[in-house]
């Protein structure tokens, strides 16, 4: 029993990091040696990208800060307050993550660089084309979602500068800090080696935020592995029988979501202890 | 007591590593203070995005029965855990563990799922920060 515990330790962050995200599982190694090189000279960043589990706590924009707080203007901490009572996670609604939450968020995603394109592709069947071709921001861009991107190299970065967001529409992360329309977010990605994909996030919103938010986190290569259809509208009852409430629920002190405490399921049923319905005390 | 530490510390490296594949918060919809086992024969699934359903008619102590839903990860986090479309079949009897629906309705989150031929599967959204289930017999 001690040898087949001392085993477990070991085995199951193995077999945890051997699962990707939304694509297939990996079959082959993380690979090593250096980046791989596109023909135009610059670090080559396709691939599948996977979450290292380092990023912790996950989908939480405010990982790196004291306390997990986030240095809110009062009208961002307001903007955060409403996020939390009265609005429905814009990606239950089938809504894109856009930015910053797809780099914030643990899903892994398919990167294919080619030419002057550079083409995230995320769950859900959500995607960016970041252009690399030299051009500039434009006077009035349309809102989007990840909104107007930008791609330039700074050596062997790869900057995106975005802006031109929709406004308040999408949560910045997953425990529903709040962004504005006057977000403005700088990516710088490198390949320091070919096994693995590194973001130095800046995310800028004035409105919201007093100071300028710094995040930085690390993908694995998945050799392998692509992104699944999943397709968020196919059954949606969550949101179209109004089961889905306001907010991520509780924020635990750690910066999670979830419960403190909450009550264990029964151990599963055997044949000696067979399975009957139970339902909650005063559950009617 | 050291090993079993170190077993909680590796089943929680564990959970923390495990990739999110939820589609939102287990806690914007489901009370974990609120645990629900329920039994009954299968009547519907739905193998779908973003979540699966499976529906079971389950009878009450003065003999009422109540088709529940239960919701599960989707096609691929189930997949994962190892079970398959193929291993529901309309009639069978099968054990769900799970949480209630915050809004009283008759749905549950299925954390686990206990299928005719004894395996308990981890049914949930990995990374969803709903309780885990470290007691599922298969791979998560």
């Amino acid at each position: 029993m001690k040898r087949f515990a001392v085993a477990l330790i070991l085995v199951l962050p193995a077999l945890a990091l051997a699962q990707g995200g939304g694509g297939r599982r990996q079959t082959g190694p993380v690979p090593t040696g250096p980046a791989p090189r596109a023909a135009n000279g610059h670090p080559d960043l396709t691939g599948y990208w996977r979450d290292d589990g380092n990023a912790n706590p996950h989908g939480n924009l405010g990982k790196d800060y004291p306390d997990f707080k986030l240095p809110f203007t009062p009208a961002g901490e307001a903007a955060h307050k409403y996020n939390i009572e009265h609005t429905i996670d814009p990606e239950s609604l089938c809504l894109p993550g856009g930015l910053p939450r797809e780099d914030v968020g643990d899903m892994g995603f398919q990167l294919i660089q080619s030419g002057a394109d550079t083409v995230f592709i995320y769950q859900y069947g959500t995607f960016r084309d970041v252009p690399t071709d030299g051009r500039k921001h434009a006077e009035d861009p349309d809102p989007t979602y990840f909104g107007e991107e930008i791609g330039t190299w700074d050596g062997d970065t790869l900057v995106i500068d975005s802006s031109a967001f929709k406004d308040s529409k999408t949560w910045a992360d997953e425990n529903a800090d709040p962004h504005s329309d006057v977000l403005h977010t700088v990516e710088r990605w490198t390949r320091p080696d070919a096994g693995h994909l590194h973001l130095e996030l800046t995310v800028e919103d004035p409105k919201f935020y007093k100071a300028p938010i710094h995040y930085q986190r690390t993908w694995i290569a998945a050799p392998g592995q692509h992104t699944r259809e999943q397709a968020c509208s196919e059954n949606n009852i969550d949101v179209s029988e109004g089961h889905l409430g306001f907010g991520p629920g509780p924020i635990r002190a750690d910066g999670t979501r979830g419960y403190d405490n909450p009550d264990p399921l029964p151990p599963p049923p055997t044949k000696s202890n067979p399975a009957k319905t139970i339902l909650p005390a005063n559950y009617h | 007591m050291k090993l079993r530490l170190a077993v909680f510390v590796a089943g929680a490296s564990l959970l923390a590593a495990v990739p999110a594949l939820a589609h939102h918060s287990f806690s914007a919809e489901f009370d974990g203070h609120k645990p629900v086992r329920l039994v009954g024969a299968l009547t519907k699934v739905e193998w779908t995005n973003p979540h699966s359903y499976f529906y079971i008619d389950v009878k009450d102590d003065k003999g009422n029965v109540v088709n529940w839903g239960c919701e599960g990860g989707g096609p691929l986090a189930l997949s994962r855990a190892g079970m398959k479309r193929g291993d529901l079949k309309i009639g069978d009897t099968i054990v769900v563990d799970g949480y209630l629906a915050k809004d009283g309705s008759h749905l549950i989150d299925a954390r686990r799922v206990t299928l005719p031929d004894g395996r308990s599967v981890y049914g949930g959204s990995p990374g969803d920060g709903g309780p885990p289930d470290t007691s599922a017999t298969s791979k998560k």
